[in-house]
C-alpha cells in the first residue's frame, strides 16, 4: 500500500505524523475521530484533536514530550472499555493510543511473572499460559477485549478479586513515560518493595493522569487445584445478603461471591446466555470456592448448609466445566445484558460494608421509585461492591438527567454508610463531583498536590478524577492564606 | 540543649505528664528526642505538629521503638512523638472483616483481639508483642507469610494521618474494595514516617486458619541445586503453601537444631487440606533430605521463634558485638543465592550470619553480629552481590554511629526527583522524621 500523505495545514498534526513515522499511524480526519469521542462512558462526548498510534516506548516519549513542549492537551488510550470517562478527550486531547504496543514481552513462570506492553488484552495473558496451568487474576467483566494497561490505569477489578485482590495486587513492575517525556522504569525486575514510597501503588489506579505506562510487569498464579461453583435462588434479597455474610463469617474465603436482583435476572435471562434463573425470585447468588481439593467438598457443604438456613428455595452446584461456564458467561455479560430490556442503562460503582447490603439495597428501591427508572442491581457481594444499572431510554427528554442523578444518588446512598464511590470503574469525568461524597477539600487537595509533582502543568488527561473546578479548593486555600496575612 | 522555649510552647499543648525531657541522648540508636511527648489524642498530634511546623522544629516518630535502629542519622530531634499511649481498637465489624484501630496499638495486642472472632491481620512482622501496627505499615514490615498473605500494601484499606501542618487527611476508606482517587494508601505505607502521622489504620482481616502445620526439609549442606529444584517441583504444582522460607544453615541450627538449609513449609487450609499437602510434599520429598511436619500450636510455636530472631530496637544489645539486620530483595529464586553467600560472609567477614528469605516473594532478611569494621564490610560485599543480581539491600537495623557512615537504603532510584517532590510538597519544611528515609528525605 502506498502510503498516504497527511492533507492538513496543521503543522502539530504533521509533526506527530513524522514521530509515529507517517500517515498510516495517525488519525485526524473528523469522520476517523469520531470514534475516540468516549469510551464506555457515553454520555459525554468530545473530539479529540488526533489519535496517533506509536509503535514502542520511544514513540510514546517523543509524543509526550512534543504535547508538553507545544502544550497540547494529551491522554493515553487502551481498548476504550473504561466505564468512568477516562479516556475521553474533553480537552481535545491528543489520544495516544496503546492498541499496537501488545506485545506479551515475557513469561517466567518459575518466578512468576510476565511482562507486557500496555495494550496487551488481558485474558489473552490468562490464554498465553494456561497450558502451562497459570493465569492472571484480574478478570475484569470486559477482560476479552480490554487492555492491561487501561487496567492498570483503573486499577481494576472484577468477581474474582474477593479472595486474589484487583489489579494493583498484581502488579510488581512498570515502565512509565511521566508528561514530560521522561521514561523511568519502577519495580525494577519486578521485586517488591523497593526502597522509595510506593509510586507502584500510586500510579496503578491513577487513571492515567501521572503517567503514561508503556510496560508492566505482573504477577502470574497457579490454577487452583480445584474448583466449585454454586448457584442459590432466593426468594427475599436480605436472607440473600444474609447468607453472604453467614458465608463470610463462617471463615470461608470464597474466590467469588456475586448477586444479581429480580430486574438484573429479568436482563440476562432476555439476553444472549440465558441460563433458567427463575423469573420470580428475588436474588440469585453465585458461589465460587477454589483451592487445593481435598478442602474443597467440606466448604461446599458449609455453603449449602448457610444458604439452608437462610431459606434457599433452590441452591445447586455446577456438574461440570460446561455448567459452570455458562452461569458465569450469563453473569459477566449482566451490563450488556440490561440492552435486552431497556433501551440505555447507566452503571454505577458504589462499595458499601458488606452489613449494610440490606439496607442500601432499600434505599435504592426507593431512589428508583423516586426516580421513575427501574434499576437493576448486579454486584459482587462478597466485598461489597454494587452495581446499580440504571435504565433509562435516552430518546426520552430529560431522562438522562434523571438516570445520571438517580445514579448519583445510589452512590450518596453507598457514601452514607460508610462506603465509597468506586469500587473498580474509576472516577473518570462521570464521578468526579461524587468525590466530594466520601472526601473533604482537603483530602482532594492532597491528592492534586501528588499530581503536582508528577504533571505540573496537567497536560495530560486534565480535568479527571477531581470535581471541577479543582481550582475552588486552591481560591479557598489562596483566601486563606490571605486571610490569615492579614489578621 | 533542649531549650525553655520548647518546653515552655509544648505546655500549652499537652500536659507535663505527657511528655519527658532529655531523655536518653547518645542512645547507641540515636532516633531520640530533646523531649519525648505522648499524645492522646489526634487533635494534641495535629496541634504538636503544626506547633514544629510553624517553628520549624524536627520530630521523630516512634511508638514500640523496634525500629529506632532503622533509618536516620540523627541522635535527636526537637520533639520525640511517641505514639505508644496512643492505642486501641476504634472500629470493629466481625461481620465486615474490617478493623480500624488506633497506630500505637501493639500488634500482638490486637491479634489476641481479633483471635477471639476468629479473624486476624494477615501480617507477620517481627517482635509483635512490641511492634505497633502504625509502625509496621510505616516501615512496610513483612514475614514469610507473605507468600500466602501479602503485605501492608494488600491488607492496608484506609489511612487516618496527619500532616505536618496540622490538617488530617483520610486515605482510602472502611471498604474492601476502593478506587475513588488516588491510592494514597501506597504513598504513606513504607514512607517510614517522612510524610505524616498515621494516626489510624484500616485494614481488612482474614479468618484465622483453622488448621495449620509447617514442613520442616533440611537438605544436606551445600546442595543448593536440589533446593532449587525441589522449590520450583513444588511452586509449579498445585500445592498452596502460604510461605516457603529457606533457612540458613546457622538459623536453622538455633531454630530447629539440624545445621543444614532448611525449607520452612507452612500450610494453613481446613485440616483435610494441610495433611493432602503435606502428602504431597512427602511424595516429592528429595532422597537424601530430613523430613519433620509440626502441626497447630508447634507450627506457630516455629513462627514465633522467627518473629524474635532479629534485633530488636526497643532492647539493643550491649557490648562490644554489633547488629546489624538487612531487608534484602531478589527475584524470586534468586533468594538462595542471597542466603548463599551471606552464609558466606561467616567466614570471609568473621560475622555470626543468621538469613532466611522467602523464594515464593524474593525478600530475605539477613542478621548479623560482629565487629564494627566487619560488619560494615560484610554489608558493602552483600550489597555489591545482591546488586549484581539486580537487587537491593536495606539496612534494618544498626547503630547510628555505623548508619553515618553506611548509606541504608542503597542508591537513589533514577525517578528520586518524584520522591523527593512528593516530600516537599507535603513535608516542605522537613519537620518529619528528617534525612530518616531514601536519598536523605
Amino acid at each position: 500500500m502506498a502510503s498516504k500523505q497527511i492533507k492538513t495545514n496543521d503543522k502539530h498534526v504533521k509533526n506527530l505524523a513524522n514521530i509515529v513515522g507517517g500517515s498510516r499511524s495517525i488519525l485526524y480526519h473528523k469522520e476517523d475521530l469520531l470514534a475516540y469521542d468516549s469510551d464506555g462512558f457515553t454520555l459525554h462526548r468530545h473530539l479529540p484533536k488526533a489519535v496517533v498510534f506509536p509503535k514502542d516506548t520511544q514513540e510514546v516519549a517523543k509524543l509526550v514530550k512534543y504535547c508538553s513542549d507545544n502544550q497540547l492537551p494529551f491522554l493515553a488510550r487502551g481498548a476504550g472499555t473504561g466505564l468512568s470517562g477516562g479516556a475521553i478527550p474533553m480537552n481535545g486531547e491528543v489520544i495516544i493510543s496503546m492498541v499496537r504496543m501488545k506485545r506479551l514481552l515475557s513469561v517466567n513462570l518459575e518466578n512468576r511473572r510476565a511482562v507486557v506492553e500496555p495494550g496487551f488484552v488481558n485474558l489473552k495473558l490468562t490464554n498465553s499460559i494456561s497450558d502451562k496451568g497459570y493465569y492472571y487474576a484480574p478478570d475484569p467483566s470486559s477482560q476479552y477485549c480490554c487492555t492491561i494497561g487501561g487496567n492498570v490505569a483503573e486499577n481494576a477489578g472484577g468477581a474474582h478479586c474477593l479472595k486474589y485482590g484487583v489489579t494493583t495486587n498484581h502488579i510488581l513492575g512498570l515502565e512509565v513515560v511521566l508528561p514530560n517525556g521522561e521514561i523511568i522504569e519502577i519495580g525494577e525486575n519486578g521485586i517488591p518493595d523497593a526502597p522509595g514510597y510506593d509510586l507502584l501503588g500510586l500510579i496503578t489506579g491513577s487513571e492515567g493522569t501521572l503517567g503514561i505506562v508503556t510496560k508492566i510487569t505482573v504477577r502470574i498464579l497457579k490454577n487452583p487445584e480445584a474448583k466449585q461453583t454454586v448457584l442459590a435462588y432466593f426468594d427475599n434479597v436480605t436472607d440473600g445478603s444474609q447468607a453472604v455474610s453467614d458465608i463470610i463469617s463462617a471463615g470461608i474465603v470464597p474466590a467469588a461471591l456475586e448477586m444479581m436482583d429480580k430486574t438484573a435476572i429479568e436482563g440476562v435471562e432476555a439476553a444472549a446466555f440465558p441460563v433458567g434463573h427463575p423469573k420470580d425470585i428475588e436474588a440469585v447468588l453465585l458461589i465460587e470456592v477454589d483451592g487445593i481439593s481435598a478442602g474443597i467438598a467440606e466448604q461446599i457443604n458449609q455453603i449449602l448448609e448457610v444458604c439452608n438456613n437462610r431459606n434457599v428455595r433452590e441452591v445447586k452446584v455446577a456438574q461440570d466445566e460446561l455448567e459452570r461456564g455458562r452461569w458465569w458467561a450469563n453473569r459477566k455479560t449482566g451490563f450488556g445484558a440490561m440492552g435486552a430490556i431497556s433501551a440505555d442503562y447507566l452503571v454505577q460503582d458504589g462499595v458499601i460494608p458488606r452489613s449494610k447490603l440490606p439496607q442500601v439495597l432499600n434505599r435504592i428501591n426507593q431512589i428508583s421509585e423516586e426516580a421513575g427508572l427501574r434499576i437493576a442491581n448486579i454486584f459482587h457481594a462478597g466485598d461489597g461492591n454494587l452495581h446499580p444499572l440504571v435504565l433509562f431510554d435516552a430518546r426520552i427528554p430529560g431522562e438522562s438527567e434523571k438516570a445520571l442523578a438517580a445514579g448519583s444518588a445510589c452512590l450518596q446512598a453507598c457514601a452514607d454508610v460508610g462506603g465509597t464511590i468506586t469500587g473498580e470503574h474509576g472516577v473518570g469525568i462521570e464521578k468526579r463531583e461524587e468525590m466530594r461524597f466520601v472526601f473533604t477539600d482537603e483530602e482532594i487537595n492532597a491528592q492534586t498536590d501528588i499530581r503536582e509533582v508528577f504533571n505540573p502543568n496537567n497536560l495530560l488527561n486534565a480535568g479527571k478524577l477531581f470535581p471541577m473546578p479543582g481550582r475552588c479548593v486552591e481560591i479557598k486555600k489562596e483566601l486563606k492564606e490571605k486571610e490569615a496575612a492579614i489578621s | 540543649m533542649i531549650t525553655a522555649e520548647l518546653l515552655s510552647d509544648l505546655k500549652s499543648i499537652l500536659s507535663e505528664e505527657q511528655m519527658i525531657e532529655g531523655e536518653s541522648e547518645n542512645h547507641l540508636l540515636g532516633n531520640s528526642g530533646q523531649v519525648t511527648i505522648y499524645p492522646k489524642s489526634e487533635e494534641e498530634i495535629a496541634n504538636v505538629l503544626k506547633y514544629a511546623n510553624n517553628h520549624r522544629k524536627k520530630i521523630t516518630v516512634s511508638a514500640g521503638e523496634t525500629k529506632r535502629g532503622f533509618g536516620g542519622i540523627i541522635d535527636s530531634a526537637d520533639i520525640l512523638l511517641s505514639l505508644a499511649n496512643y492505642k486501641g481498637i476504634v472500629e470493629h465489624t466481625p461481620g465486615d472483616m474490617t478493623l480500624t484501630v488506633k497506630a500505637g496499638t501493639p500488634f500482638k495486642e490486637l491479634q489476641d483481639y481479633l483471635a477471639e472472632h476468629k479473624q486476624k491481620v494477615s501480617l507477620d512482622p517481627a517482635w509483635p508483642e512490641y511492634a505497633t501496627i502504625g509502625g509496621i505499615i510505616a516501615s512496610n514490615e513483612s514475614g514469610p507469610k507473605r507468600l500466602g498473605y501479602g503485605a501492608g500494601r494488600d491488607v492496608v484499606i484506609g489511612l487516618r494521618m496527619v500532616y505536618p501542618d496540622g490538617t488530617i487527611i483520610r486515605s482510602g476508606g472502611k471498604v474492601v474494595k476502593n478506587v475513588a482517587g488516588y491510592d494514597m494508601n501506597k504513598l504513606f505505607i513504607g514512607s517510614m514516617g517522612t510524610l505524616g502521622v498515621v494516626t489510624e489504620v484500616t485494614m481488612k482481616l482474614r479468618p484465622l486458619a483453622k488448621y495449620e502445620s509447617l514442613v520442616l526439609l533440611s537438605f544436606p549442606e551445600g546442595n543448593v541445586e536440589e533446593i532449587r529444584s525441589f522449590a520450583i517441583h513444588l511452586l509449579d504444582s498445585v500445592m498452596e503453601p502460604t510461605a516457603l522460607e529457606l533457612l540458613s544453615p546457622a538459623l536453622s541450627q538455633k531454630l530447629i537444631g539440624e545445621n543444614l538449609h532448611t525449607l520452612a513449609i507452612g500450610f494453613e487450609d481446613v485440616e483435610s487440606s494441610v495433611h493432602y499437602q503435606e502428602e504431597y510434599v512427602k511424595k516429592i520429598q528429595p532422597a537424601n533430605s530430613k523430613m519433620k511436619i509440626l502441626q497447630q500450636k508447634e507450627a506457630q510455636a516455629f513462627w514465633d521463634k522467627i518473629y524474635s530472631i532479629g534485633p530488636n530496637g526497643a532492647a539493643p544489645a550491649a557490648g562490644s558485638e554489633i547488629e546489624a539486620s538487612l531487608k534484602i530483595g531478589v527475584t524470586n529464586l534468586d533468594v538462595l543465592h542471597v542466603i548463599n553467600i551471606s552464609q558466606q560472609l561467616k567466614d570471609t567477614h568473621n560475622v555470626v550470619v543468621e538469613a532466611h528469605g522467602g523464594i515464593g516473594h524474593g525478600l530475605c532478611q539477613v542478621n548479623l553480629k560482629g565487629a564494627s569494621e566487619d560488619i560494615e564490610s560484610a554489608i558493602d560485599q552483600l550489597r555489591n552481590s545482591v546488586n549484581q543480581l539486580g537487587g537491593y539491600v536495606i539496612v534494618k537495623h544498626l547503630p547510628l554511629s555505623l548508619r553515618k557512615k553506611i548509606n541504608i537504603w542503597g542508591e537513589n532510584p533514577s525517578y528520586f526527583f518524584l520522591l523527593e517532590g512528593i516530600k516537599s510538597k507535603i513535608d516542605p519544611n522537613s519537620v518529619l522524621n528528617h534525612k530518616r528515609y531514601v536519598g536523605g528525605i
